[in-house]
């Protein structure tokens, strides 16, 4: 039985190990976000159904160049904070508007992000999701990313800051995928309902 | 002082306090000195100084013959705004109002419009086209915490000797006066500061650059309140507000015989 | 016929509205109206109706007057020039910039603020339609806007206004009670999970223990609203709660829905062959 939660209600009155976006006032623990409730005997946390991207240290993202500086480049990568990469880190000189992915070396407590282990893609295109939604759109194990690159034949890469490259395959079917995970991905068993989902549509959505 | 200065002395106003000591030594609802004076302004219909320790302001009071509202035909009208003038204050800047001095008039004048402590229909000259339109205009000398009791009790002090001007025909004389303005009652503003868990009256600036809301109280008598105003992004429990409450009328008997 | 205007509740308890002493107007929200912005919601609140939108955290501007430890929150109270009888000049006036500024710091109570140093939250509400009350619905919109964008709190805010008309203590005064003789009206807001007072203003006469009681029906009153707002963020996700998953599911939630149990993301990277892409 899962529970819903909104912003200041009560999670748990008992102490436990604080998971995630949970706060604890007077003994008792609270949401701090919307989303469902993991109440396990040893530790409480919410998974949070709306929300920003916040940077963690390995995360795989997929950023945009904004400018060059000296020793380096800006990068958008849909958060609030700068962040940069390294000339160190790379072969070639990059222009505004290319696409890279990184990794999150290091989030300092100004919350700037120090990338590393760029890549550079080239075509493609760039598609926006809600952030929160990210682990269901790869899966356990990847399963669910797995099911999305089969079903569509489309190469693609999911960035955890809600920005997923794609390249080829039947993209407006993709598209259609991944909307049903934003809207249900607060339910169960969803890896087998895409599955079903693209094996019936595969036909209907076709390539222009 | 700079941000960082203020950040710093926060923890320890906040201790001291939850030991019951202020860093003046006051107690906790006690007020600073309190000085009236009225030798502001000779050109003003009414003016009044006052100086709250070491926070400053001064009121002048001007009243213009003018047209009535339509809707309101035999009632005058008194407003109230506060100016925090630059060299008050390094936090002040010169420039059009600002949003806190937008809500310091706006409170004061609620404090004063809501007491009904004056009759806007004397303000009435000839009813439909003639009325007294009142302008009470406050100026911040000095800036040492808690400008909404020290602007409300300057505008009250300044009408309170209020006359108005006399009239030949629809000029005012200058220099001459017909009557003087009649206050049915003398509002009070009392302003209760939270800084950590305590609350202060009459915060001086250090304390109110550490308090994280406000809570400021008009009382009309010694048993009713006419407005109120919360600030600041703390809150108050309801248990505090009902203790503010009373605690306002009781300050506000005392404070009503300085004027 | 004058008398009969002036009566502000009959002698079977009812309002010139058919309301009851204690029962607030029909509130009705709806969430996700402007999709452009990180969240959103529309509110009716009697005649009122308020469009609320958040976007942000974004970096401060003007840069130098960014608070390094905290973030800051940008409330916009605005009134559309047709939202009231007479038309209104669609500069922002004192009023709308004062309670902008009280909202707003009702608003900063309940946001973590400390996790996004040197940013701005801007809150942005407009009123369309006003029949008294108006600041307390923009400010229950914009907590649910707030909610919706997935910025951390410690609350929903939930707000009401209460007051008296012709000698009775009322709950969410409309604009013909509000213009009573004897009016007094209280905006009040509180961290709907503590009932700790975010905003407070009153204007009228009255006594402490009227006050009082009165706050007491307002309290009552915000934790109807907070009803309403909890109810209409749930709604879209309730089909999870009536769902039983089973225990592959479950072991599946954990993984996935959590994020960072797993290295899923640079598996997704290894697994991405094709020279050509890259």
């Amino acid at each position: 039985m899962k529970k819903i939660v909104v912003p200041g209600e009560l999670v748990s009155v008992e102490r436990k190990r604080l998971g995630s976006n949970v706060y604890v006032q007077e003994g008792k623990i609270y949401s701090e976000c919307l989303g469902l409730v993991e109440d396990a005997s040893s530790s409480a946390s919410v998974v949070c159904l709306k929300g920003m991207y916040v940077p963690r240290d390995g995360d795989l993202i997929i950023g945009i160049v904004k400018s060059e500086k000296f020793a380096g480049y800006l990068i958008d990568v849909n958060s609030i904070y700068s962040s940069f990469i390294s000339k160190k880190e790379l072969n070639e000189m990059l222009k505004p508007g290319t696409v890279v992915s990184a990794k999150v070396m290091e989030v300092n407590e100004m919350k700037e992000l120090v990338l590393g282990s760029p890549r550079v893609f080239f075509g493609g295109e760039v598609i926006d999701v809600s952030p929160v939604k990210v682990p269901r759109l790869i899966g356990r194990d990847a399963s669910m990313l797995n099911v999305l690159k089969q079903g569509t034949g489309c190469n693609l890469i999911i960035g955890k800051n809600g920005r997923i490259w794609v390249k080829g395959g039947n993209i407006p079917l993709l598209l259609n995928a991944i909307q049903k995970i934003e809207d249900e991905a607060h339910l169960s068993n969803l890896t087998n309902k895409i599955t079903a989902f693209l094996a019936e549509h595969k036909d209907k959505v076709k390539l222009e | 002082m700079s941000e960082i200065l203020w950040e710093l002395q926060t923890d320890r106003i906040v201790s001291d306090l939850k030991a019951g000591k202020r860093l003046d030594n006051r107690g906790l609802n006690d007020y600073r000195k309190i000085e009236i004076s009225h030798d502001v302004s000779e050109n003003a219909d009414g003016c009044a100084r006052v100086k709250l320790g070491k926070t400053d302001v001064i009121a002048g009071v001007k009243f213009v013959p003018g047209e009535p509202y339509p809707d309101m035909p035999d009632e005058g009208s008194i407003s109230v705004g506060v100016e925090l003038l630059a060299l008050a204050s390094p936090d002040f800047e010169s420039g059009p109002p600002r949003e806190n001095s937008i809500e310091l008039s706006r409170v004061v004048d609620r404090g004063v419009r809501e007491s009904k402590s004056i009759d806007f229909k004397k303000l009435c000259i000839k009813e439909g086209e003639l009325v007294w339109i009142g302008f009470v205009d406050l100026y911040v000398l000095n800036y040492d915490g808690n400008l909404f009791d020290a602007c409300s009790i300057a505008a009250v002090a300044a009408l309170k000797k209020a006359r108005f001007p006399k009239l030949d025909g629809k000029k005012i004389v200058k220099g001459e006066y017909s009557s003087e303005i009649k206050l049915s009652k003398i509002p009070i503003m009392t302003t209760f500061y939270k800084v950590g868990s305590s609350i202060v009256m009459d915060a001086n600036l250090v304390e109110e650059k550490a308090s994280n809301a406000r809570l400021s109280i008009s009382c009309s008598d010694d048993k009713t309140m006419c407005a109120m105003q919360k600030g600041g992004n703390g809150s108050f429990t309801p248990e505090e507000v009902s203790k503010c409450v009373e605690l306002a009328l009781e300050k506000s008997k005392e404070l009503r015989k300085l004027l | 016929m004058k008398e009969e205007e002036n009566v502000y509740v009959n002698k079977h308890g009812k309002r010139i509205d058919n309301r009851g002493i204690d029962e607030i107007r029909e509130i009705k929200i709806t969430i996700g109206v402007i999709p452009e912005a990180s969240g959103s919601a529309y509110l009716e609140w009697g005649q009122n109706k308020i469009y609320a939108a958040v976007y942000g955290p974004n970096e401060f501007v003007p840069k130098h007057s960014s608070d390094p430890l905290r973030a800051q929150v940008k409330f916009n109270y605005r009134m559309a020039s047709f939202s009231v009888p007479d038309r209104k000049n669609p500069k922002p006036g004192r009023r709308e910039i004062e309670i902008s500024k009280v909202l707003g710091e009702a608003l900063e109570r309940t946001i973590f603020l400390e996790r996004f140093p040197g940013t701005q939250i801007e809150v942005e509400t407009h009123i369309v339609d006003s029949n008294a009350g108006s600041r307390v619905a923009a400010l229950t919109a914009a907590s649910v806007a707030l909610a919706d964008a997935g910025i951390p709190m410690r609350s929903l805010i939930s707000a009401c206004g209460v007051g008296k008309a012709g000698g009775h203590l009322i709950v969410d005064l409309n604009k013909h009670e509000e213009d009573a003789p004897d009016a007094v009206d209280i905006p009040l807001a509180v961290m709907a999970n503590s009932n700790e007072v975010v905003l407070l203003q009153m204007d009228g006469l009255i006594s402490k223990e009227e006050f009082n009681e009165v706050m007491q029906k307002g309290l009552t009153a915000c934790q109807q609203v907070y009803e309403k707002q909890k109810a209409v963020l749930k709604e879209k996700f309730l089909d999870a709660e009536k769902e039983v998953p089973s225990k592959e599911d479950l072991s599946e939630e954990k993984n996935d829905l959590n994020g960072n149990s797993k290295p899923e993301a640079p598996e997704a990277m290894d697994s991405m062959q094709g020279g050509d892409l890259l």
